[in-house]
């Protein structure tokens, strides 16, 4: 048997592989370039109404406008802002509460029920009745992202600690470190990838319980940008607002997250990419 | 380095499968003197390693004594250093703030403690080793830094749970012979625990025999030192001492 040809595909596959080993932000925009297409030449087809149906570029154009008349930098502040403050709420209260349930058999045995009760209740479930308890303001706001940050983390920070194997305690201890330093030397670092994973999921959520809630409550906001275009039948507004929410979780993810992933659990060989 | 004694020691626990109690050690005596270095062997379930479990202060015993010098001991504590089969290193810590974690948690300095962790490293032919994680090494460097983690400590008395048991046979020769190297350097008081008869014989001093919770036999080992398996392996001393080692744990 002869050895097969390269064909032109393969030739083709093999110089996108090596540009996007070059430029890693090729391969992650890419994969877009036949979503817009595809977009764009529906929106051209004229199928549907432009009003209803608007292409790429009168979402580019409405993106410049409310970029230059200063509403959509204002707005994504704070939706940021909310998120960051309810996020870090959430772990202030998440991590210490998941040390004590991993470590404590009785806390555990106390506080696991109720809390899987509670993380069954969804954010926006919550939402009627902080309603009547708080009105429609910030407070509301913050409660729900703080509660949707609040499960995750702790859950998997449970599980992280309770993951630490029992060696590296044992290891600790018979090499003077006391009980309060074991907490702080093995079991947070131990559990960090666990905790990371709860914050990675507890932010996902978060930013979701967040356009809800500035949809509901809002004054302002991403969420708020949306549905107040509703109201005005923009629906180039709402796409706009749709693609900003994607792409702000993927800068999220791959500038905050991501990074300090790879400088902790996969450094240490305790995550395989 | 201080003295081991074990004095009576028992440990039974309820076993809630079954709904009885076990017995894992019936009755344990034995003294390990400063700076000697002895091996306990037997088949599984003879309990060596639930004695070495609470000789650490692992677990609590059910009944017996544990002294260091002459000491009553409980729970764990940097008198007692602690070699493990699964080599329990921190992942998140370097080889070098490995070996200087004992020395932290007892409050030296950061730049003493590196240079004591140094000097060790350098002892185990590691020094090269010190700014990597343990992950980026292999299982037989990985347990040089354990023995090392433990001895940068000063411990009066040395445990050792089977700690080449998971490495390579080639890579186990090599550790064994080092540590007799250290051992003679260093002179620590170590127990070491183990189910191959020819690392016991080859290490120690003594050998003691466990059964059932007992203790079968003390052989004592009096090759010469220093000690290398090019010679031992077809060393007739050394073949008699490991056959007799070998028919008791057999036999237990």
């Amino acid at each position: 048997m002869t050895p097969a040809a390269v064909s032109s595909w393969q030739r083709l596959w093999g110089a996108y592989v090596r540009w996007t080993a070059r430029a890693p932000a090729l391969a992650t925009l890419v994969p877009f370039v036949p979503v817009v297409v595809l977009w764009a030449a529906v929106a051209r087809a004229g199928i549907f109404p432009p009003v209803f149906f608007p292409g790429p570029v009168e979402v580019i154009q409405k993106f410049g406008t409310l970029l230059a008349n200063g509403i959509l930098p204002a707005y994504l502040e704070d939706s940021v802002v909310r998120l960051a403050a309810g996020a870090a709420v959430g772990m202030a209260l998440g991590i210490p509460l998941g040390l004590l349930v991993g470590l404590s058999d009785r806390a555990h045995r106390a506080l696991w029920p109720v809390l899987l009760f509670f993380q069954a209740i969804g954010d926006i479930a919550w939402l009627p009745i902080l309603l009547i308890w708080f009105g429609f303001g910030l407070t509301t706001m913050i409660f729900v992202i703080v509660y949707t940050v609040l499960f995750p983390v702790v859950l998997n920070t449970v599980l992280g600690v309770r993951s630490v194997p029992l060696e590296l305690h044992r290891a600790a201890l018979s090499l003077g470190a006391s009980q309060a330093r074991v907490v702080w030397e093995v079991v947070l670092p131990g559990a960090l990838p666990n905790i990371m994973t709860g914050l990675r999921n507890g932010l996902g959520f978060g930013w979701r319980a967040l356009i809800a809630a500035e949809i509901i409550v809002g004054t302002s906001g991403i969420g708020f940008l949306m549905f107040d275009a509703r109201r005005a039948g923009s629906v180039v507004e709402i796409m706009l607002g749709m693609i900003v929410l994607g792409v702000l979780w993927y800068v999220v993810d791959s500038w905050v997250l991501a990074p300090i992933e790879r400088a902790t659990g996969e450094r240490w060989g305790l995550v395989h990419r | 380095m201080k003295s081991l004694t074990i004095e009576h020691l028992q440990k039974t626990y309820f076993d809630p499968y079954a709904g009885k109690q076990v017995t894992a050690i019936r009755d344990i005596s034995l003294t390990v003197a400063a700076g000697d270095f002895v091996s306990v062997v037997g088949p599984s379930g003879c309990g060596k390693t639930t004695m070495l479990n609470m000789i650490a202060g692992f677990l609590p015993p059910t009944a017996g004594a544990i002294l260091v010098d002459g000491h009553a001991v409980s729970g764990p504590g940097p008198d007692r250093g602690v070699v493990f089969q699964s080599f329990a290193l921190f992942p998140w810590r370097t080889v070098l703030d490995n070996v200087a974690f004992g020395p932290k948690m007892r409050g030296v300095p950061k730049a003493q403690r590196h240079e004591i962790a140094r000097e060790y490293l350098a002892l185990a032919g590691l020094a090269h080793a010190a700014e990597r994680y343990p992950n980026e090494l292999s299982g037989g460097m990985q347990q040089r830094v354990g023995v090392v983690r433990a001895l940068a400590n000063e411990p009066d008395v040395l445990l050792m749970d089977e700690p080449f048991a998971s490495v390579d046979a080639q890579t186990r020769m090599t550790l064994q012979e080092e540590l007799t190297r250290i051992w003679a350097e260093r002179k620590p008081t170590v127990l070491f625990i183990t189910h191959d008869v020819n690392e016991a014989v080859f290490l120690s001093n003594r050998v003691i025999v466990l059964s059932q919770g007992c203790v079968l036999d003390d052989v004592a080992v009096e090759l010469p030192r220093p000690r290398a398996w090019n010679a031992l392996i077809e060393d007739a001393a050394f073949k008699a001492l490991a056959a007799r080692v070998l028919q008791q744990v057999r036999a237990a």
